[in-house]
């Protein structure tokens, strides 16, 4: 628990930073609805004027901009971009940030088991990013009502946040693994972000090319993405299963890398 | 009763040999030396010691539990000191030393004062901002501060100024007179033999032996060198004592294990322009007490 409460307090500022950014741009572009709401049809004109490989790329091609939720699926996909690029830097500077500023060697001399460093720096991850969206619920429930102009499926909004907050955990779980064998800062930021960038991009390939369809499987961006969310009312199982056997298993592996490693800094 | 025990311990980092069959008894209450130059793997057994790393091959054991299945329970007892310092940049030397006691479950408020006035350390400043040697003291309050049953030093004084290496020296001798056992690593011979009753010489990750410290005492040597104003005066100094002595142009360079007061007489027939008494490297006492078999 001692631990557990020191990376809580050490990771604080880095977590309202990021949440602070992150929830301003979602009301900045929720604010911007209304105007959207009143030229609806405009828009969507002008939309149809796009070539058809960006929108299906960004899955706009199903939206209908007048629509709260629709309009809200088409920003949200750039919150959850950023908000996994933050669990996943989170995740993967965890642990291996003990190592990189070479703590660890105070830490191990205490009487902790390397289990218990794992359990305490996973927990506080998990915190962090169940906060995160909490915040996040509340302040969309509140923008929702503040700028709706008729009723939107409730179903469907808390939907598109458990989307969120699953591909954070996706995203976390691989970081805590990666970060067993990575522990320099100057690669794991890169790597993390070069994951979740690099699996944004594959979405948009998926989207856009039919041969390369089954790529979709590869990015957690197409198993929750918003777009589709909206128009299918769920996240498909199959995406649902992936994504708790990867979370399992990375998590798994880096209990047990983790007390097989040879520590030396 | 033995407080550290480790047998036929072996540790390769891939290919590149840490340690290689060491064997050694750390007895209950001594403050025993472990010596030996940089690379030779004093510090690859530490980490064995303390579960950083996993051994090839053989075990080690403090307070008669594994080092390996049980060291988060062993750590309660020890005290560590690494070689290198490195803490959190977010702390100030209190939240670090409070933080540390929080993993012992005791208050030691009472003793990070204590500590920090005989070190006078600045419990305040940020951590950070400390010089080296100030990080040094952090380090040595942190591992004493829970009173710890063995302490386990990695080249402690390295970074401390004279004065704050003999409060240290004085620490530790309170310390063990309170049956303290302490493990000290170092490469310098002469702080070992200042506070060790014991001393374990290890070399390119073998044992070499381990010896009293009274014993090594006794060889005393000094390292001379000399500069003479010609060369005919270096022909003839011969004295018990001297061993290999090496001669160039003017410069003559010799280990010396007798009294000292003899030399200095017999070298003040010579004409001498220059002089400087040393303590010897460690590989030069080693490959002469060592080195060349039995003599000693």
């Amino acid at each position: 628990m001692i631990l557990f409460f020191r990376e809580i307090v050490r990771n604080v500022k880095s977590f309202t930073v990021w949440t602070v950014i992150l929830v301003l741009s979602n009301i900045g572009m929720m604010a911007m609805y209304p105007t959207f709401a009143t030229q609806a049809g405009s828009y969507n004109e002008l939309m149809k004027k796009f070539p058809k490989e960006i929108l299906q790329g960004l899955s706009m091609d199903k939206l209908n901009l007048g629509q709260i939720l629709d309009y809200f699926a088409y920003v949200f996909l750039y919150i959850i971009l950023f908000g996994a690029v933050y669990a996943m830097i989170l995740a993967s500077s965890i642990i291996s940030k003990e190592e990189n500023e070479k703590t660890i060697e105070f830490l191990m001399a205490k009487p902790v088991t390397r289990n218990s460093i794992v359990t305490a720096k996973a927990l506080c991850v998990l915190i962090y990013l169940v906060v995160f969206n909490l915040i996040f619920v509340i302040t969309d429930y509140f923008l929702f009502e503040a700028f709706k102009k008729v009723d939107y499926s409730m179903n469907i909004f808390l939907l598109m946040h458990f989307g969120f907050f699953s591909i954070q955990m996706t995203f976390a779980a691989m970081g805590l693994l990666i970060s067993v064998f990575i522990v320099k800062a100057k690669s794991i930021y890169p790597i993390s972000f070069g994951v979740v960038l690099g699996a944004f991009f594959i979405n948009i390939i998926a989207a856009i090319s039919n041969k390369l369809e089954n790529f979709k499987y590869l990015s957690p961006f197409k198993y929750v993405n918003p777009a589709d969310l909206v128009k299918n009312g769920k996240i498909e199982t199959v995406y649902l299963v992936l994504m708790v056997f990867v979370i399992i298993v990375s998590v798994a592996l880096t209990y047990i890398f983790y007390n097989r490693k040879n520590i030396t800094v | 009763m033995s407080i550290i025990e480790i047998r036929n311990l072996t540790k390769y980092y891939g290919k590149s040999r840490g340690v290689v069959d060491v064997s050694l008894d750390i007895i209950e209450g001594e403050i025993f030396g472990f010596i030996g130059p940089n690379g030779a793997g004093k510090s690859t057994t530490i980490r064995t010691l303390l579960a950083f790393i996993y051994p090839t091959s053989g075990s080690a054991s403090i307070f008669g539990m594994d080092c390996i299945s049980e060291h988060a329970r062993i750590k309660r007892d020890i005290g560590y000191l690494p070689a290198e310092v490195n803490y959190y940049d977010d702390m100030k030397v209190k939240d670090l030393l409070h933080y540390s006691s929080k993993f012992y479950n005791k208050d030691c408020s009472r003793r990070i004062n204590e500590l920090a006035e005989i070190f006078e350390l600045d419990l305040g400043r940020k951590i950070d901002q400390l010089s080296f040697g100030n990080k040094k003291k952090v380090s040595v309050i942190q591992a004493l501060i829970h009173e710890p049953k063995l302490l386990i030093l990695d080249e402690p004084t390295g970074g401390l100024d004279p004065l704050m290496q003999n409060n240290f020296f004085e620490v530790l001798r309170e310390e063990n007179k309170k049956g303290t056992t302490i493990f000290f690593s170092s490469h310098i011979l002469s702080e070992v033999q200042k506070v060790c009753d014991r001393v374990a010489i290890i070399k390119e990750g073998r044992i070499l032996k381990v010896e009293d410290i009274e014993k090594l005492r006794s060889t005393k040597y000094k390292k001379v060198k000399l500069e003479f104003k010609n060369e005919d005066s270096i022909v003839d100094i011969n004295l018990p004592g001297i061993v290999d002595s090496n001669v160039k142009n003017r410069h003559m360079e010799f280990l010396y294990s007798g009294q000292i007061d003899e030399m200095i007489k017999k070298l003040a027939e010579k004409e001498i322009e220059n002089m400087w008494i040393e303590e010897p490297s460690l590989e030069e006492i080693f490959m002469h007490y060592y080195g060349s078999g039995s003599k000693a």
